[in-house]
């Protein structure tokens, strides 16, 4: 590992000025929480900041508060947390899934939500240092011509990663906002605006700007007559990011659906809403066929690379499955 | 069933680990927790590319970086590594360099991060030569030429290729044959993944290297490092006290101890070569790959008539070991021929991994068996059962044979034959199975050596050369001299690995630990009881014949109230010492083996593709079993392998660069416990009169048939055969929407 310089920082002020400040000097900085997943990047010597920002020694910043309306979830949350909190778990199910799902118990110990939502991309030719891809500046992505069976097929290219949080679906799903501190004050916008396609700037994966940071996430609580369910598939049971991840939640009156989301992890580079889907179940009720319809929907589009065309059907199929155990 | 010749006292209980609470208490001092004074760090520069000549090496700007004490490469440090390749000479570090982890240079530095960092600051030109991946490819006339006599691995002697072996007629037993079947089964590179990462410590005393290895054998160890640097043997020590495990890839000396060596020579100062875990995946060896092409001939009633196996395996760039495919071996064949190539490719090198020449082959064989008993409409029960071994290579009888016991306890514990049902049956997405295959592996006594010294206490040390890998070596070691000398376990001192202390030990690979240094313990024990009996004579006025010693008590066999305590009859002895050098064998028209028979049961979830292991049993037979809690442990162990091997595990290599891509645990998948099932061990115990204490073997057997129970299991289940590993969830997918 490249040497570098901590910080503790005693405030979000203190976190977004210093940053500012490396910006303009033009240092490498980052911020990070748990540094469960950004040590292991700078081990690899993919990433060697001059600096890190630990965020961890500000007071305060992972509560998770129930309000009426909502959760607010501060950044430092960790996701042992969030999956053990007796209300998201009452009220915000697939949240308390999504986060109990993630990674290990070692790293859930570890890992905050903020960090969750802004890690780096799994891809194993981005995490290599062998390989300089369009991601790290390079001129490829290597994935068009190597092994891309755990990649996009869905609002992919010219970089084929995958989003890979498993909390980012499931907060989509709910509606979720994500608080955003920067030089110029706090702004909160919906999180579904947070990420970044690749055909917009294959380099990111969400909009912070060099001195911002995330501070805290605000999930509405669920109508009544709400059931949402998340699923994840992959090859190992812990330890082992999502090939395929799907978040639904369907609000419903009697049997008849009124509102559905459906949002899925692990097919593209940001978690991805499946709109038309969602269109088609308001005013249906849920039965095999319909479940079926809507994942058949969901998928229209997709574009699979030669390895990853099993992930299509995958999805059609957990889509199905959550649907009927939604409704 | 052949008995025990005695009751023991402490053999076949459930005995903990002598040094369980030095190692869950982290205590105990693996090669990587050890620290000299003065040491230096060091780290290794590989190649990224695959076939390479090097035209220049400027270190000039890594040798400048403040706190870089040495750089050593092929032009600085030209030291061959006799045991890493049998084909062409091979040196610690090669021009050309023949695959993406082809180790380039080394730097010694007053850290870790002084080190890497020079790594960077080494400048390397090469000249690209053509490459090639896959290992048929390779055998193609015009294929780039890894080896200067070609890719098909030619060596010497046991390295010959390609490897055949016959017996019987194969073109009658065809022909006797009321059907033949043929089929190809493929499996992947995947590597040891053994939790300690390679370290080594050396360091120069006056003409004296002594290595701190993680090593599987000290001896061997010595005996390479004292040939490759020119050193008579009595300059070089080994030691390695406890190993944190290595599944065949750290047995004897590799380039990593040779390269601290050259270090340390270099800087004048004890060197740490640390390996990263990509180091490990890519710099050492995994198992190898193999293309399987059987044919078998049948009877309508399953009976084999006649087997033909035509195998590649893919060795990598330089061949360590022998390349073979064995899983024939648990059954009867009357007629039978193998040719198998083993290919060098410009690939990660592939060697010895827990029980070489087996899982793959068993994979491939008894997956064939249960596609041709499908066919044939028999019961894979029957099928195996029918086809069982009984004589070794159609003729030799085995010195103990309990394969029809593994299969009728197995079966009988899971209930193979109510559960079984036709392949793909159960309705609904999540489809059960349930499947069996049989493994084993050679068993055989050899070459041993201890030392026994007793105390003026009467406490004894034991002196042995083995390292303890993870079977509990130590503790086997402990338990058999505990035994033999009729001392309590908590009266002995073991000391081990250590090659200016402690005697020769074959090495801890190959299952031999137990069945080589057994009976040396044994017969040491034998050679200080007898100093003992004629020590006690006079004061227990009887002949030493008459005189036995249990639980520290000389006592006379007749009336064994007479007794009296050995540290009384020892008190001004000085040291009694015993010592043995053995060499058992068997009778050459023999064969000795270790059998198995394992059955999974599973749940498919064909809209995943996620198989979840619901139950496992495994049945084995491996003589009598010496400390069944550490004996459980390999059988778990070595199931809990077959299953990375079965469903995640495999090193891939990006096929344009060359470069392997999931060199890491978190991407080639070894399983977690969550993977696990609760693996009901069995053991059919019998006493074997060619083992110590009527013990075979154990450390190698239980992975063997582990893969194959599991892929016979899926078939069961979803009615689909797969033929190449690993089995993931993207391929069940495919395979059951067709
Ligand atoms: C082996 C492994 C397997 C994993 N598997 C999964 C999985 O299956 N599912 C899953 O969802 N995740 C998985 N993860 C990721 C894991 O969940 C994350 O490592 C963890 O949540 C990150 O939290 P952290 O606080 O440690 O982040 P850090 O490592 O501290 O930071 C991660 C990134 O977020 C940025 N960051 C952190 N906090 C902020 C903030 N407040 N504002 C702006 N940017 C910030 C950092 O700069 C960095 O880029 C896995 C990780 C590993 C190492």
């Amino acid at each position: 590992m490249k040497s570098f310089e901590n910080i503790d920082v005693k405030s979000v002020r203190e976190a977004v000025s210093l940053l500012q400040k490396f910006h303009q000097q033009k240092k490498s900085a980052a911020v990070v929480g748990g540094g469960s997943e950004y040590l292991q990047l700078m081990k690899d010597h993919v990433v060697e900041p001059d600096y890190l920002i630990n965020l961890k020694s500000i007071p305060g910043l992972d509560y998770i508060k129930e309000e009426r309306g909502g959760f607010r979830i501060g950044a430092l949350a960790k996701l042992v947390e969030i999956e053990e909190h007796p209300a998201v778990r009452e009220k915000l199910l697939i949240l308390s899934s999504a986060a109990g799902e993630a990674a290990s118990p070692q790293i859930r110990n570890a890992g905050t939500i903020a960090g969750n939502l802004c890690q780096r991309p799994f891809c194993w030719y981005f995490r290599s240092s062998n390989f300089t891809c369009l991601r790290k500046g390079g001129q490829v992505c290597y994935t068009v011509t190597g092994d891309g069976r755990f990649h996009a097929i869905l609002g992919a290219g010219p970089s084929y990663i995958v989003h890979p949080s498993d909390t980012a679906p499931a907060l989509v799903a709910l509606g979720a906002q994500i608080k955003i501190a920067g030089p110029t004050g706090e702004k909160m916008i919906p999180l579904e605006k947070f990420f970044v396609l690749p055909s917009v700037d294959y380099k990111r994966e969400n909009i912070l700007n060099p001195a911002e940071i995330v501070t805290e996430i605000f999930v509405p609580t669920p109508k009544a007559g709400s059931k949402g369910f998340y699923h994840k598939v992959r090859e190992r049971l812990a330890w082992d990011h999502a090939i395929v991840a799907v978040a639904t939640i369907v609000e419903s009156s009697g049997s008849v659906v009124r509102a559905a989301r459906v949002v899925m992890g692990g097919v593209a580079p940001i978690p991805w809403r499946a709109a038309k889907a969602e269109e088609f179940l308001r005013g249906k009720r849920i039965d095999e066929a319909t479940a079926k319809q809507a994942g058949e929907i969901a998928l229209e589009g997709a574009k699979p690379l030669k390895d990853n065309v099993y992930k299509v059907k995958m999805a059609q199929d957990l889509i199905q499955r959550g649907l009927l155990a939604s409704a | 069933m052949a008995q025990a010749p005695k009751e023991y006292s402490i053999v076949g209980k459930q005995t903990p680990r002598i040094d369980a609470y030095e190692r869950v208490t982290g205590q105990a001092q693996y090669t990587g927790d050890l620290q000299l004074p003065g040491m230096l760090y060091a780290r290794v520069l590989r190649s990224n590319v695959p076939h390479a000549k090097i035209i220049s090496i400027d270190t000039s700007k890594a040798e400048k970086l403040p706190g870089v004490k040495a750089v050593i490469h092929h032009e600085n440090a030209k030291v061959p590594w006799s045991s890493g390749g049998h084909t062409h000479r091979r040196y610690i570090f090669n021009n050309p360099v023949r695959y993406v982890g082809d180790p380039v240079a080394a730097v010694a530095a007053t850290d870790r991060h002084i080190a890497e960092d020079a790594l960077k600051l080494i400048d390397v030109k090469y000249e690209k030569i053509p490459h090639v991946l896959d290992a048929n490819e390779a055998l193609k006339p015009d294929a780039p030429k890894i080896a200067p006599n070609g890719n098909l691995s030619v060596g010497k002697g046991a390295f010959s290729a390609p490897i055949e072996e016959s017996w019987g007629d194969i073109e009658q037993g065809f022909k006797d044959a009321d059907r033949v079947f043929e089929d190809t089964y493929i499996t992947k590179h995947v590597n040891n993944a053994q939790l300690e990462r390679r370290v080594s410590i050396a360091k120069w005393d006056a003409g004296k290297l002594t290595v701190y290895a993680s090593t599987q054998g000290v001896s061997n160890a010595r005996t390479d490092i004292a040939k490759d640097f020119a050193l008579p043997l009595s300059k070089v020590r080994v030691v390695c006290k406890y190993m944190g495990g290595g599944f065949g890839n750290k047995n004897q000396a590799q380039d990593y101890d040779y390269m601290a060596a050259m270090l340390a020579k270099v800087a004048a100062q004890p060197v740490k070569l640390e390996f990263t875990r990509e180091d490990d995946y890519i710099g050492m060896h995994g198992r190898w790959a193999s293309e399987q092409h059987y044919k078998v001939g049948v009877k309508n009633d399953g009976t084999i008539t006649a087997v033909s196996l035509d195998a590649v395996t893919n060795m990598g760039a330089y061949r360590k070991q022998s390349g073979n495919l064995s899983g024939t071996d648990f059954y009867n064949i009357p007629n039978f021929k193998k040719v198998i190539k083993p290919v060098h490719t410009n690939t990660v090198v592939a060697a010895n991994y827990r029980a070489p020449a087996y899982p793959q082959s068993v994979f491939g064989f008894a997956s064939f068996l249960d596609q041709v008993a499908f066919e044939l409409g028999v019961n894979p029960l029957d099928m195996f059962m029918r086809n069982r071994a009984q004589k070794s290579k159609g003729k030799l009888p085995f010195t103990s044979n309990y394969l029809e016991q593994c299969i009728l306890e197995g079966s009988k514990r899971i209930g193979f034959s109510e559960k079984w049902h036709k392949p793909g049956a159960t309705a609904g997405p999540v489809k059960h199975g349930i499947g069996m295959a049989l493994g084993g592996y050679p068993f055989r006594p050899g070459l041993g050596a201890a030392t026994i010294r007793v105390n003026p206490d009467g406490t004894a040390h034991v002196l042995v050369g083995v390292t303890d890998i993870g079977t509990g070596a130590k503790s086997t070691m402990a338990i058999i001299a505990s035994e033999a000398l009729g001392i309590p376990l908590n009266q002995i001192q073991l000391t081990n690995g250590d090659t200016d202390v402690t005697p020769y030990s074959v090495g801890e690979s190959g299952s031999r630990t137990t069945a080589f240094t057994g009976p040396a313990v044994v017969a040491a024990a034998e050679d200080v009881r007898k100093q003992i009996f004629a020590l006690a004579s006079a004061p227990m006025k009887s002949k030493p014949e008459e005189l036995d010693l249990r639980d520290g008590q000389v006592f006379r066999k007749a009336d064994s109230a007479q007794r009296i305590a050995l540290g009384q009859i020892v008190k001004d002895s000085g040291d009694l010492i015993g010592r043995a050098t053995t060499n058992p064998n068997f009778p050459k028209e023999m064969d000795g083996k270790c059998f198995s028979a394992h059955f999974a049961e599973v749940e498919v979830d064909t809209w995943t593709g996620h198989v979840r292991i619901t139950r496992y049993v495994a049945a084995h037979d491996s003589g009598a079993i010496l400390n069944r809690l550490t004996a459980e442990s390999q059988i778990k162990g070595g199931v809990v392998q077959g299953i990375g091997m079965a469903f995640s595990e495999e090193l891939l290599i990006d096929k344009v660069t060359a470069i392997p891509i999931n060199p890491n645990y978190r991407d080639a998948k070894v399983p977690t416990h969550l993977e696990t099932p609760e693996v009901e061990v069995i053991f059919v115990e019998h006493y074997d009169p060619y083992g110590v204490f009527g013990g075979k073997v154990v450390g190698e057997p239980p992975i063997t048939a582990a893969v194959a129970t599991i892929a016979n299991a899926i078939f069961n289940a979803t009615g689909k055969r797969f033929k190449e590993l690993p089995i993931t969830p993207d391929k069940i997918v495919r395979a059951v929407q067709v």
